[in-house]
């Protein structure tokens, strides 16, 4: 009798633990395509991050961000309900100043890592399109400043299949979400729609001519 | 004495009445839908979320002019005199001083493991890491991790309540003003009035102030420069930030905007 129960009791078990696993060991959803695309990525900062000369790294940093980042989509973004109360010549001006603005936010940001090489950890995707790749700091040291920091990036990926950079962050802390948070609030401040519109422009061609 | 049980006597009304006043919201579907569009993903994106946005530029204001004139001055002098050994022992040693605040925090959130750490580290750190200028714990793998009772506010689901600015003390919510004034109580110098024991917690804030500037030094410097709005910017790294450590650190990307923020401009063209 105990010979049959023990093997019935194990089969039991192993039936259950057959069901119940996979809800345990099915990792946070991640994509692998978007982490390739990431990895491709910060391969090829590493030799800019390394430049010494800072005019070098600045300008090797705008050239990689003009390349894997959509700002039009972000500058549309960051104006949150406003993007649809912009004129024609109001776009047409914005576009071309957000994407300098926020290539010097980029670069800056960016240029605390020079030096460093940044390698994809894991990726969480909200959705198909939407997937979040974490990256850390390569052979840190336990006691480095950087050694706990995990920098993010947004990948949209398009109907066409096509993956961009919509938004970077750094342990939980997202540059296009504080810029729509600045940008809504100027706009709101100096009377809402198309002239508070005008209001950041005009404070953009400051930031940016300064 | 009579003062300090005050001031806890205080802390715990204030506390029990944004606790009451939560309760009788609860049944309003007018407050319930409020609450709903609080839960938005960036509830600061539209102007009317920071309810008392008036009072806080002008706090704001204050504090920067606070901060321009003192603290960064002083945070200057601090790094000019002292060695980046020296701080890194002084910043180990408050974060040690701290210990019964961030353990009863931690024991309060039934955070338990992160409990055992914390008291791991406070041996450890106590003895062989000299007092606690050293972090030996950190080396043996026990890393440091903070608390505060706004958090722990926070994981009972007390809600932040509008952002405020706190003169002085700057960006917070009511909830977590509030837990600042808990934690405060919570801290067994607070509770001894002899004159060395005020001494010491006169000179452990200014010390605190000192050497949590000094690192910020630069980064401030740098979103001050770069930002349009400097209080709107300010504003979102903190809420940002902060609901990181509440969190405690863990990874959550489920209330970010939707990516449909993004795309929908696929139409407009």
């Amino acid at each position: 009798m105990r010979a049959t129960t023990k093997p019935f009791a194990w089969r039991l078990g192993a039936m259950i633990a057959a069901v119940v696993w996979p809800l345990y060991a099915a990792p946070a959803a991640a994509d692998e395509a978007a982490e390739a695309y990431i990895q491709s990525v910060l391969d090829e900062a590493e030799p800019i991050l390394g430049e010494a000369d800072d005019d070098a790294l600045f300008d090797g940093l705008a050239a990689l961000v003009d390349k894997y980042v959509d700002m039009r989509r972000v500058g549309l973004f960051t104006l949150g309900q406003y993007a649809r109360q912009m004129t024609a010549e109001q776009k047409e001006e914005y576009l071309p100043l957000f994407k300098e603005y926020a290539t010097q936010i980029y670069q800056n940001a960016l240029s605390n890592y020079s030096g460093q090489k940044l390698n994809v950890k894991n990726s969480v995707d909200r959705s198909e399109r939407d997937i979040i790749v974490n990256s850390r700091i390569a052979d840190a040291r336990p006691g480095d400043s950087f050694a706990d920091i995990t920098v993010h990036w947004r990948v949209y990926r398009d109907r066409e299949g096509k993956m961009t950079v919509v938004d970077a962050g750094a342990d939980n802390v997202w540059l296009a979400i504080e810029q729509r948070s600045q940008f809504t609030s100027i706009i709101a401040n100096n009377g809402g729609g198309v002239k508070g519109i005008d209001a950041l422009l005009a404070q953009l061609r400051e930031q940016v001519g300064s | 004495m009579i003062v300090k049980i005050l001031v806890a006597a205080g802390v715990a009304l204030a506390l029990s009445a944004t606790a009451s006043a939560q309760i009788s919201d609860a049944g309003d579907p007018e407050a319930f839908a409020k609450e709903l569009r609080g839960a938005e993903p960036d509830p600061l994106s539209s102007a009317g979320a920071d309810p008392w946005e008036g009072f806080n530029r002008k706090m704001f204001a204050f504090n920067d002019a606070v901060d321009t004139a003192l603290f960064v001055p002083a945070a200057k002098v601090y790094r000019a005199t002292t060695h980046k050994k020296q701080r890194k022992g002084i910043r180990n040693f408050l974060a040690n001083a701290r210990t019964p605040v961030v353990l009863i925090n931690d024991l309060l959130q039934g955070e338990f493991k992160r409990a055992g750490e914390t008291a791991g580290r406070f041996v450890v750190n106590t003895s062989i890491g000299f007092g606690g200028m050293g972090d030996p714990a950190e080396r043996i793998g026990i890393p440091q991790h903070s608390e505060d009772f706004g958090q722990t506010l926070a994981v009972w689901g007390v809600p932040s309540g509008p952002y405020v600015v706190l003169p002085f003390f700057g960006p917070s919510s009511v909830r977590d003003g509030l837990g600042a004034g808990v934690d405060t109580t919570l801290d067994p110098v607070f509770w001894i009035s002899t004159p060395s024991a005020r001494y010491t917690g006169y000179s452990r804030a200014g010390v605190t102030l000192v050497s949590v500037r000094e690192p910020l030094i630069e980064p401030l410097a740098d979103i001050k420069k770069n930002s349009l709005d400097y209080y709107a910017s300010f504003r979102s790294f903190y809420m940002q930030a902060r609901k990181r450590e509440i969190a405690n650190g863990r990874a959550n990307f489920d209330d970010l905007p939707d990516i449909g923020d993004f795309e929908e401009f696929d139409e407009i063209e």
